[in-house]
């Protein structure tokens, strides 16, 4: 019978999970090394959409705030604001927020680019084409770098990547079941993208 | 940690009064171990099975209509909760008694 033993490896998965550092070491493996520098353009993704009274999602402002400060920074001169396509007015909130920064519109390129990371990555590729970019200074999610990175490598672009922390190094059972979850959901999803040939 | 810690305190104070006070057999404490990892694991093929078929749906939605659906939807810790109940509903209707065919 394969009931029990999974239900046995269901259980010590879970108590691995939550008392050991294995999501942590798991999310070690999945997570990219944050690397400043000098790039053509500031991409930060979209993540998270806009809430129902038209703030930006907590998710979305912290991506939107790491890329404001590279590029008050000076990291690049330009800064894409990518947003879900149908879900509110992701890119336009983020563009009301980097203006209230100081960023100047000319600086600015605020998208709805997709429903997916992979349609988002097309769309904005083609966009930061026409205007001659090839090194960008990618935001987004830490569990998220990797999948994003190699989509923009497979488009042939450089990719600088500059991850918002997230629960890196958690100090509490539940919060390393979040971890945990966060990874494998991400590493099935670079499985998806793997098998359905996207990189 | 404290509340593990707590956790394991009442653990304690429950199979003593499970074994002093309602005379339950601590013998019997391997077999209902058994059972939560068998209902567990059933909850477990269950939660795949939901998985796999929303996750057909959601796909073939896309297909289907053109629209977008998605597969975010299906990462939401409630909706494992609901599969691993499932499991246990089926694990304990399964191990029920069940009557005797008349004989003939």
């Amino acid at each position: 019978m394969i009931v029990r033993p999974l239900g046995v490896a269901a259980l010590a998965l879970f108590f691995f999970g939550a008392f050991t550092p294995l999501p942590t070491l798991l999310y070690a493996r999945l997570a990219v090394p944050t690397r400043i520098g000098p790039a053509d353009a500031i991409v930060v993704l979209a993540g998270g959409g806009v809430l129902g009274d038209g703030q930006l999602s907590d998710t979305s402002r912290r991506r939107t705030a790491l890329g404001i400060e590279l590029y008050r920074d000076g990291r690049a001169p330009l800064l894409v604001l990518s947003g879900a396509l149908g879900a509110g007015a992701e890119s336009a909130a983020r563009a009301v927020l980097a203006r209230t920064c100081g960023v100047a519109d000319a600086a600015m390129l605020a998208v709805a680019a997709g429903h997916t990371t992979h349609e988002e990555v097309a769309t904005l590729a083609a966009l930061l084409r026409a205007r001659g970019v090839r090194r960008v200074l990618l935001v987004t999610d830490g569990s998220h770098m990797r999948r994003a990175a190699r989509l923009f490598e497979a488009a042939r672009f450089e990719v600088l990547p500059a991850p918002v922390r997230g629960l890196d190094d958690p100090p509490q059972p539940g919060e390393r079941i979040l971890l945990f979850h966060e990874t494998l959901r991400e590493g099935l999803a670079l499985l998806y993208y793997e098998v359905a040939g996207y990189f | 940690m404290t509340p593990y810690l707590t956790i394991a305190l009442t653990s304690l104070v429950a199979y003593l009064v499970a074994v002093r006070r309602l005379g339950m057999r601590p013998s019997d404490l391997p077999r209902a171990v058994a059972g939560v990892a068998d209902s567990l694991g059933t909850g477990v093929i269950f939660t795949l099975v939901n998985l796999a078929a929303a996750g057909a749906l959601v796909l073939g939605l896309r297909a289907l209509t053109g629209r977008f659906f998605t597969l975010y939807s299906l990462d939401d810790v409630v909706w494992l909760v609901v599969s691993l109940l499932q499991g246990w509903v089926w694990r304990l209707w399964r191990d029920a008694p069940r009557p005797r065919a008349p004989v003939s």
